[in-house]
Order: C-alpha cells, then structure tokens, then sequence
C-alpha cells in the first residue's frame, strides 16, 4: 500500500516528453511551407498541455511529428523529441509502431480518417481492446459496448456503419478507441469540436478519468479556451509555428502577455454581451512558404516598431514559468 | 414571410435493430433574411433536419415550403432549379471536399454547371471574387484539400456554398473547425452577406456562445423532436426546458476562477430506434414523472415561446 503511493508520488513529478527544437516543413507545388519553426516543450506525467492558436499554425504537425505520422515523402521533421527517456527521432521504424498506439494513442481532428467506413463501428473498438488489453472476443464485445454507453451512444448501435454515425458520434467512436489503448500519453487534436456541451462534458470527464487512473499526460490541441480551462495545466499559445507564449493556465488566462494572445481572447463571443461584431485580430497569418524576418505577428500587431521586424525574438521570462516571445511585452504592458 | 417552413418533417433510417427516428415531427418557420440556429445533443437530428430540407436526402413524412412553394416532392428540372437557391456549408471540412480537385477547380465548379456565366474569364474572375472573400490567398488556387489546414478547408467549403448567390443556406457546424479569431471573421463574414444579400440561414451549432451572436430565433432538439422554439434573447434569459437548462448550464467557462455548475445528466440513454412514446429526455429528467410518458405536445407557454413538455408549468 504504501509503496504504491510512493510510486505515485516518483512518477508524478517524472518528466514524460521534452520536445527540443522541433521544425516541420512540407514541399507542396515547389515550394517549402515552414509549419514548425523550433518548438520546445516539457511535459510530465499526469499533466495536461494545452496547444492553442489559430488554424494553420502547426499544432496538428506538432502532434504529428511526435508520433511519426507525417507523410513521407512530402514532409521532413527535425529536433528531438525524448519521451520517457528515448529519443522518438531515432528509434527504428518497427519500434516506433510499438509505441504507436500503444504508449502513445492520438485522437484525429478528422474522425474518419482514424475510422475504417466498412467495417462496423462495434468491431473497429473491439479489435482494439482485444490487441491491447488481451481481452477474449466476447470480453471485447461486452466492453466495447460498455465503451459506446461510457461515450453517450447506446448499445444497440454496435453493429452499424460510420456513416450511420452522426459527426458527433463518429468522433466519439474515435475517443473512445484511443481510451481504449491505456495510453501513457495521449495526443488528442480538437477532441470535442463536434460535441454539444453535455456530451462534451461527459468526454472530458471520461478523460480525466484515465488521467487519475493511469497517471495519463495529454497534449490537449483545441481552440476552445473553455475547454482548456476545464481540463489544462499548462497552455502554449502557437503562431506561425512557434511558442509566442506558455506557462501555467492560470497565468496565461489572468495576464497573458503577447498581443497575440490578447488578440486570442478578445475575439472570442462573450456570453454575457449582446455584441453586435467580433473583433477578430485583424489581417491574416503570415504565409508559411514566406515567413517575415523578425516576429511573425509584427505584421498584424498594433505594437510593432522596426526592431521587431529583424532578428530573432528571445523568449522572456516574465513571471515564474511565464514565457513571452516579445521583445516589447515589459514597454506594452506600461501602456496599457 | 417565412422563406423556408417545415410541417411535421419526418425522416426514418431503416438500421439493424429497426426503424431509427432522425427527425420526428418537427415543424417551424424561417423569416426571409433571418437566422434560425439549431441545436442539441450531438445525434439529436440536425444535420439529418438540415440535408432533408434541402433534398440531399428525401423525407419520410411532412411538408417542406420553400417561399410558399410546396417542395417536399421534387422532379429533376424542379431540383436543379431548387439546388440553385438552396445550399449547404457542411460539418465536416475533410471530407465534404473532392480530394481531387484543387481549390480554384473546388469554386468554380459550381460556377460552370449553373451556365450563368459566358466565359472562361468570367468564371476565373468571379472564383477570384469568391476567394478574396472568404479570404483564401491567391497562391493556394493550386493547392488540394490535404494540403490545407482545417480552417482554410472550412473556407473554402463556405467559398464553393457563396458561389451561386443562394437564398437560404444550411449552414452546419461551419466554424466549428476554426479557431476564435478565423471564427469571428467568417461569422462577420456571414452577417454580412446577410446584411447585403437578404440571406436566410439555418446554423447549427454547438457553441452557444455562437449560436446566440448570430441568431434571430432558435430551435433546441433532443433526440429527433424540438423540444424548445423561440427568440434567441428570450432563450438565453429565461430557457424552460429542463434539456435546455442542462444544456446551458454545461458552457465551459473561460474564467479560472470560476468553474462551471453543471447540472449533470444520469439515467439510461434513450434510443432513437423504435422509441416509445412520450417524452424522450425523460429518462434522464430530474423532474420526470408518469404523466411525461404519454405523447407531449409543443405548446406557446409565452408569447413566441414553445416548449415540449407537459411539467412545464409547475416547473417554472
Ligand atoms: N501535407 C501537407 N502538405 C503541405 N502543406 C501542409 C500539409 N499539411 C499541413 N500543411 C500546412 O502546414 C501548416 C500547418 O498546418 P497544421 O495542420 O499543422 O495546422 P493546425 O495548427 O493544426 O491548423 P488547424 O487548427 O486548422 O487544424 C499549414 O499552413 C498547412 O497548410
Ligand atoms: N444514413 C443514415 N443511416 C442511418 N442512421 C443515420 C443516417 N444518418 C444519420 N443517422 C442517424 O440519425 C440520427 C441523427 O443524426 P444527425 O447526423 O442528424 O445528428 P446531428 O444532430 O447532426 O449530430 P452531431 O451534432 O453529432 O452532428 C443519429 O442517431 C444518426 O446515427
Ligand atoms: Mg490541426
Ligand atoms: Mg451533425
């Protein structure tokens, strides 16, 4: 008893994944589209890492590259990216795919590309169980349906089709396999874009569930701030294919630095005012075959001066464990 | 005068374990130049509802009205005349676009089917139009799905629905797949367009943040049925379904200190396939009794404000 919570505590404050200066480029039509431009993160286990930022700016390749998913012959990924204790970049395909999806199970934004859609929903989850938690086949079809109630889908509906599925229910499928692995670290990608609130919150629970059970770590990858702070410890704000911003939810959410992410918050609809317009941050993300010299939000950031555009921006420390790529964060937040 | 106007919509899969109840006898109207947003749980029926009414699938029972005009039973000229005022933006950016067409290809199709345009040129340059105005930069016209991000996917399927200047537009999901700031960009952009064009939409969605900003009049549904119908402000201030309220309440809330108070649904889940009669979210109602069990009726509680449920006036 009491050996098993010393090993709780050991493995609490372990280091699971560091990610050192990861960089992912595509060649798409001739040209290099620059998705992941030095990205480097910590997470330890039992944590919860939120990645969020606007669509384009590499989170899904973050995630990708972890796992070694990246289309082959069109992407190249470099950095390391040492998890407990081994460095992914290295290791031999054929254990790489014993990692994948077994230490390490990813949930897709695109439910159906995680989906088989000729093969009935109720055997795709229990193939899974059956090779990872060496159930028998009438186990695996008793807890794969136990699985499909868990995800608020009845029983009954274990021998249809994906496309019998609703959106939502699709992307249920998909969670409830990636549970169904055990997972030391979980890669979930925009889990619950297609969920209503109260499924959603039943997802999220179930979620938590395996973190306390398991001691899980997941890389939460959403544009819900919502969402992230249900369930985060950390958040990395990612533009252009870099950390503009991280540390503790708390922190980030109460005085977030970079502009960016002030932009962030200040478009989302608030709930409590009857607004007639958003105000989106203005103008577009840079091109990623064209990235600017200097700070990539300099072209969109009301602050920018010249000296943001040339060089490269150093991350600044400006509380404990805050981080900001800003070379103006101390003289804006006098303005302010 | 209402553009669109359902009247006791049906439509029934035929699945394994029987007859699944998508949609269930729903009925209501869509003001022209109006917003009616759609929601509940994921499974409820809104994409189901949404498909029907523009004849992606056809109905199983009901009357669908398009301007006054019964469309419920169509032939194929009548179709290809409907489809030009009628279109979709679909849920899912991945795979409602044709992995082989590049992006420009992806506009301009419609463009060259609806013979509306002379020439070439004239195609090029109003995809051109299009592209600028669900801002796609130029240098992508070459590029294909799988080579985009979600979100410029997601514009680019909001591009190919704009393309034929429609009446009314299923809009489902459309932004779910965007971060907040391309999200509030392409909400304006909608607004405006509907501002300008007089365009009437039905937008479902999740997010209720969302759902209130863009609405005139909203339809929660559970389980196939509409369970709640009235002004979005009258929703948002007083709901009085007991489905409503627990949806509501289940907002994750962006401020750290304080967490949300859900009210937590329990009980058995309810089956769309052969349900019985009577209330279908009784099963996971804190205030179900046997009176909810018999067949409920959709009754004006208050002025333009309907409800499903036969409770609701000792409830409230
Ligand atoms: N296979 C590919 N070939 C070429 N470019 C690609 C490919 N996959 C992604 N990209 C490009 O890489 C950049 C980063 O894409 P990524 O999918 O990682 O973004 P994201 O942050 O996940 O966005 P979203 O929130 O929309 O999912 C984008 O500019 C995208 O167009
Ligand atoms: N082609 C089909 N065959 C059989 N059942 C179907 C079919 N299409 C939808 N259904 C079922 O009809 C019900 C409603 O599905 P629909 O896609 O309309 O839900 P939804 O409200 O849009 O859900 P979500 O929010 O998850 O997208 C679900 O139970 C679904 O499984
Ligand atoms: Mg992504
Ligand atoms: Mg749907």
């Amino acid at each position: 008893m009491s050996s098993e919570n010393n090993n709780k505590k050991v493995n609490d404050g372990e280091m699971l994944l560091s990610v050192k200066d990861l960089t992912v480029q595509y060649t798409s039509m001739g040209s290099v589209v620059r998705a992941v431009n030095g990205v480097s993160f910590d997470l330890k286990r039992g944590q919860t890492l939120a990645l969020v930022g606007e669509t384009g700016a590499g989170k899904t390749s973050i995630a990708k590259a972890i796992l070694r998913i990246l289309p082959d012959i069109s992407a190249t990924a470099k950095g390391s990216v040492v998890f407990d204790g081994e460095d992914l970049m290295k290791l031999k395909d054929k254990d790489m795919e014993k990692i994948r999806g077994h230490k390490i199970s990813m949930i897709f934004q695109d439910p159906m590309t995680a989906l088989n859609p000729i093969m009935r929903v109720g055997r795709q989850i229990s193939e899974v169980l059956t090779a990872h938690r060496h159930l028998t086949r009438e186990e695996a079809v008793e807890e794969g349906k136990k699985m499909l109630e868990m995800v608020g889908i009845p029983a009954e509906r274990y021998n249809e089709f994906p496309h019998q599925f609703s959106g939502g229910m699709k992307q249920r499928v998909v969670i409830a396999m990636a549970l169904a692995c055990t997972p030391e670290l979980l890669l979930a990608d925009e889990p619950t874009t297609a969920l209503d609130v109260t499924i959603q919150a039943q997802v999220l629970e179930l979620i938590n569930d395996l973190k306390e059970r398991l001691n899980t770590s997941m890389i939460l990858i959403t544009h819900d701030l919502g969402v992230v702070n249900e369930t985060c410890d950390d958040v990395a704000v990612v533009y252009a294919g870099k950390i503009i911003e991280s540390g503790k939810k708390r922190d980030v959410f109460k005085n977030p630095l970079h502009p960016y992410t002030n932009g962030l918050f200040g478009a989302l609809p608030n709930m409590n005012l009857d607004s007639e317009r958003l105000s989106p941050i203005e103008g577009l993300p840079p091109d990623p075959t064209d990235l600017p010299d200097g700070c990539a939000f300099a072209p969109r950031c009301p602050y920018a001066t010249d000296k943001c555009r040339q060089g490269d921006i150093p991350a600044v420390e400006v509380e404990p464990g805050h981080f900001c790529e800003c070379i103006r964060v101390h003289e804006i937040r006098k303005e302010q | 005068m209402a553009l669109i106007e359902v009247q006791h919509l049906k439509k029934y899969f035929d699945v394994p374990n029987g007859t699944l109840h998508a949609v269930d006898d729903v009925s209501f109207k869509i003001e022209k130049g109006t917003t009616m947003g759609v929601v509940g749980e994921s499974g409820c029926g809104k994409s189901t509802l949404g498909t029907t009414i523009i004849h992606l699938q056809e109905s199983t029972g009901g009357k669908i009205l398009f301007d006054g005009q019964d469309v419920t039973h169509l032939d194929k000229k009548q179709l290809y005349d409907y489809r030009e005022n009628v279109q979709i933006i679909f849920q899912d950016p991945y795979s409602s676009l044709n992995p082989r067409y590049n992006i420009a290809k992806t506009i301009m199709e419609p463009l060259q089917i609806s013979k509306r345009f002379k020439s070439k040129e004239e195609v090029r340059a109003e995809a051109d139009r299009i592209m600028d105005l669900v801002g796609i930069e130029k240098r992508l016209r070459g590029a294909y799905p799988h080579e985009l991000d979600g979100g410029r996917r997601q514009r680019v399927g909001i591009g190919r629905a704009l393309a034929l200047n429609p009446k009314f537009i299923v809009c489902d999901e459309p932004v779910s797949a965007l971060d907040v700031s391309i999200q509030a960009q392409v909400l304006n952009l909608l607004m405006d367009l509907q501002d300008k064009q007089g365009l009437t939409y039905m937008f479902v969605t999740h997010d209720l943040s969302v759902v209130r900003h863009i609405s005139d009049n909203i339809c929660v549904m559970y389980l196939g049925q509409l369970v709640e119908t009235c002004p979005s402000k009258k929703l948002f201030a007083k709901p009085l379904h007991p489905y409503t309220k627990a949806l509501l309440s289940a907002i994750p809330s962006t401020d750290v200190d304080h967490k949300m108070q859900r009210v937590q649904l329990k009980g058995e889940l309810t089956s769309p396939i052969n349900p019985k009669p009577g209330c279908r979210f009784a099963a996971r109602c804190l205030y179900a009794t046997e009176a909810c069990r018999q067949p409920q009726q959709l009754r004006e509680i208050e002025k333009d404000h309907f409800v499903q449920c036969c409770r609701i006036e000792e409830l409230n």
